[in-house]
């Protein structure tokens, strides 16, 4: 059956190049000739604050910037605690693919607030969606830095698992990103695809 | 078809539009309209200006001369311009005049819950709402249309949702720029002017009188009833159960989850096309106004005696602070089901970069217990409680005239100090360091010189070394100018010259004369300043005192090792290595 569109949010904090990564995904769609709509909310994004993209393509034209709650085919989260805040978004099929990593917060740093007790990994896993939980430390590779190039594994991750072309993929990566960084991010890119098909398999 | 956001459809629709003239000032989210309109089309003159007042009135010059110009500016930014706008209203215009305004729906860039459509109401001028980016570039052009044809200034409310969301705009590639020009009035005056020439014209046709006065009164009448026939107010007759009167992104949320509602779309929301509006709700059951912002449609709808539903369903601040579809669906679909966030989530308040010359400052200050006012600047998050840095903060600009108030209350027994950015200070800022030294105050002001306006991302002020307009020999040097405003004591320090820093602060707070202490570093993040090596806490020595932690760097977290137990840790990745945490553990726990 064809695809006529999803719903994505993509959430992470300022520096993890979340836009980079919804530019190159919106360059895949526009090709396929989808219609597209992205906001990207960054409210103090450059100081670690929450970054929040909402990712819409379809066949039809798109109408409302932001997806309604429930609405969510795909998160894609950089950041576990940002995780949290879109996992009652999801539909009840939706599908959350959330990085361990986590940028501990000024409120809790200060003692404003206390953490939550429990592992946030363990809450997501919990949430009753289907998740892919990647672990940034256990992937670490001495090609890349993956603290930094965690929007290129993630897309990798995602192509796999929606069965897109990687070499499509590779290529709107290479057009996109400086000369200087191409090597590097391929690296990221191909790290990426093992990471998922390890998942996958 | 290319995807743009709305600010860079604004300055698409700018250049096909063909605008002679940009200014204005950096503010969230409209800034990229000046950016995209600079590195895109260089036909079109372009400037930041000291301030939006100065820039709004530098549009309004050049619309005289005959030339289309806008001015872009955030709301609050309007707040200062708006002396410049009530001289502009209501007067005879030549080349069209357009501010491209920048409102923060959604406090999503932590604004004040404004609304910049109070202008429209207050100084009697259209003002136009675009829905997504095809219609940013589309009512761009149609704000200059109007203001030429009915003489007045046009307010094109793009808002933080617009700004920032993508979608495809259709473009003419072959369009080629064709400045325009219209030279109708020989002079252009203030209402009050006008106004005044007008009740002496009364009974006497005398040409010199009469060529003064602009009947804005009969313009505006005839917008009003002309907008009914524009094809930006869209009445889409639908269902006859619900009806809604909506404008911008807030349209589409409608559609959304109302799919069989009768639906007027409103482009433009001030004045609002009755006509419509009348037919609309004599087709309906009930009509609901949805509006982002303030209730302002719901009481000009209201005032034409036509009764609808608005804030009484949708209660507006502190209860929300933007439309969502969501909320739409919960109040007026049956049974829609309740989504809960998961509980405990913890917030993030906004932290400063790590190495940034703010928290050297702010250190200082808190070492010492010196009482200080912060301006609208990247330092502000000196006020959050991680920091508890500052005690009084208001607006850009405001912190020496703050502080000299608070001296001259106190008569200057404690030495109230301001905090200001070079950007705060050039913008107005400089108003109450003359305002001071005139009026004998006392008063230390610290600039913090960081080359750029860096809580908007690093714009060009007139102290920069770069710039649209730069050239070396006309830069202002901040130390010279305020010798001579009459500053009597005035030193310069480097930021990360901590012990330097500490004294000069601490020398100008004691003396008993005016001072300024300059701080200079230049914006770590803007100007992409090397790191040196990280810095790291030794876990034996450390003894949880948490000093470091009220720095408020970015870097340093407080986490639980891997046993459980909590460890302050400085994250490498973000370390840039500047040594200010070690300067403030006592237990030389934190080494490089
Ligand atoms: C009247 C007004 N105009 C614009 C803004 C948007 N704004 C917030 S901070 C800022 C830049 C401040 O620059 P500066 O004073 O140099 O301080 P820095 O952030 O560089 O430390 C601007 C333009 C505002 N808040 N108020
Ligand atoms: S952007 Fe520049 S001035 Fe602002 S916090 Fe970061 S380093 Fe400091
Ligand atoms: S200031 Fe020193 S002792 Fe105190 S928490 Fe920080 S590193 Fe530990
Ligand atoms: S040295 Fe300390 S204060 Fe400076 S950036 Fe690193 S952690 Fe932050």
């Amino acid at each position: 059956m064809q695809d006529t569109g999803k719903n994505i949010i993509i959430a992470g904090v300022g520096g993890q190049g979340i836009l980079l990564f919804s530019n190159l995904l919106s360059k895949y769609y526009m090709k396929l000739g989808y219609e597209l709509k992205i906001s990207d909310v960054i409210g103090l994004g450059q100081r670690g604050g929450g970054v929040e993209s909402h990712f819409r393509y379809s066949t039809k034209p798109v109408l409302s910037p932001f997806i309604k709650a429930g609405d969510v085919d795909y998160l894609l989260s950089f950041e576990q605690t940002e995780t949290l805040r879109y996992l009652h978004c999801m539909k009840e099929d939706g599908i959350v693919f959330s990085s361990t990593f986590e940028l501990s917060t000024s409120s809790v740093n200060t003692r404003l607030e206390k953490d939550m007790p429990e592992s946030k990994t363990e809450i997501i896993k919990r949430s009753g969606n289907k998740t892919f939980i990647i672990d940034p430390d256990e992937n670490k590779s001495s090609d890349f830095d993956i603290s930094k190039m965690m929007n290129i594994v993630m897309l990798a991750i995602y192509s796999e698992f929606r069965g897109y072309p990687h070499e499509e993929m590779i290529q709107i990566v290479k057009e996109s990103v400086p000369e200087k960084f191409v090597v590097g991010n391929l690296k990221a890119y191909e790290k990426g695809i093992s990471i998922a098909r390890a998942k996958l398999a | 078809m290319k995807m743009m956001n709305g600010n860079e459809a604004v300055a698409r629709g700018a250049f096909e539009a063909g605008v002679k003239v940009a200014s204005g000032f950096p503010g969230t989210p409209s800034t990229e309209v000046m950016d995209y309109t600079k590195h895109r089309y260089s036909d079109i003159y372009c400037e930041w200006s000291t301030n939006e007042k100065v820039g709004l009135e530098v549009a309004i010059g050049a619309s005289f001369a005959g030339y289309r110009s806008f001015a872009v500016m955030k709301t609050v930014g309007l707040h200062v311009a708006a002396d410049a706008l009530g001289g502009a209203a209501g007067s005879q215009i030549n080349g069209g005049l357009v501010l491209v305004v920048g409102d923060d729906v959604g406090r999503i860039a932590g604004d004040d819950y404004n609304d910049v459509r109070h202008y429209g109401n207050m100084f009697n001028i259209p003002v136009l709402e675009p829905a997504d980016s095809q219609e940013a570039k589309d009512m761009m052009i149609k704000a200059f249309e109007i203001s030429e044809e009915y003489t007045t200034p046009v307010i094109l409310k793009i808002t933080s949702v617009i700004c920032k969301t993508t979608s495809a705009v259709a473009i003419d590639e072959n369009y080629t720029y064709q400045v325009k020009c219209r030279n109708k009035y020989k002079i252009s005056f203030s209402k009050v002017i006008m106004t005044t020439m007008m009740m002496n014209a009364k009974g006497s046709e005398h040409p010199k009188l009469t060529k003064c006065f602009n009947d804005f009164p009969a313009h505006m009448k005839r917008l009003a009833a002309d907008c009914n026939e524009f094809d930006i107010n869209k009445l889409e007759l639908n269902g006859k159960k619900i009806g809604v009167v909506t404008a911008g992104t807030p349209y589409f949320y409608t559609k959304e989850v109302l799919p069989d509602a009768s639906i007027l779309k409103v482009g433009m929301v001030m004045p609002l096309p009755e006509k419509l509006i009348r037919e609309l709700a004599e087709h309906v059951d009930q009509l609901y106004v949805i509006e982002d912002g303030h209730d302002l449609m719901e009481k000009n709808i209201k005032d034409l005696g036509v009764s609808v539903i608005g804030k009484a369903l949708f209660p507006k601040f502190p209860e929300m602070t933007r439309f969502t579809p969501d909320i739409i669906e919960e109040k007026l679909i049956p049974n829609a089901p309740k989504r809960e966030v998961v509980d405990g989530i913890p917030f993030r308040l906004p932290v400063t970069c790590a190495g940034c010359s703010h928290l050297f400052i702010s250190e200082i200050l808190r070492k010492h217990k010196i009482k200080t006012a912060a301006d609208v600047t990247c330092g502000l998050i000196g006020c959050f409680p991680h920091m508890e840095t500052y005690s009084l903060q208001k607006c850009m600009g405001s912190s020496i005239a703050l502080a000299h108030g608070y001296n001259v209350a106190t008569d200057h027994k404690e030495n109230f100090v301001a905090m200001i950015g070079d950007g705060g200070f050039w913008a107005t800022g400089i108003n109450g360091l003359m305002n001071l030294i005139f009026n004998d105050s006392q008063s230390t002001t610290i600039i913090v010189d960081n080359s750029c306006l860096a809580m908007t991302g690093g714009q060009h002020i007139a102290s920069s070394d770069f710039g649209f307009n730069y050239k070396p020999e006309n830069k202002l040097e901040i130390a010279k100018v305020c010798e001579a405003i009459g500053v009597k004591d005035i030193v310069t320090v480097d930021a990360y010259e901590f012990e330097e820093l500490e004294k000069a602060i601490l020398n100008a707070v004691n003396s008993n004369t005016n001072s300024v202490v300059i701080v200079q570093k230049p914006c770590v993040t803007r100007f992409k300043l090397p790191k040196s090596d990280a810095y790291s806490i030794n876990q034996d020595l450390c003894t949880q005192c948490r000093k470091c932690i009220n720095i408020g760097c970015l870097a340093i977290e407080s986490k639980k090792g891997k046993d459980g137990k909590v460890e302050i840790v400085i994250n490498e990745d973000l370390c840039v290595g500047c040594g200010l945490c070690s300067t403030a553990c006592k237990f030389e726990a934190i080494k490089s």
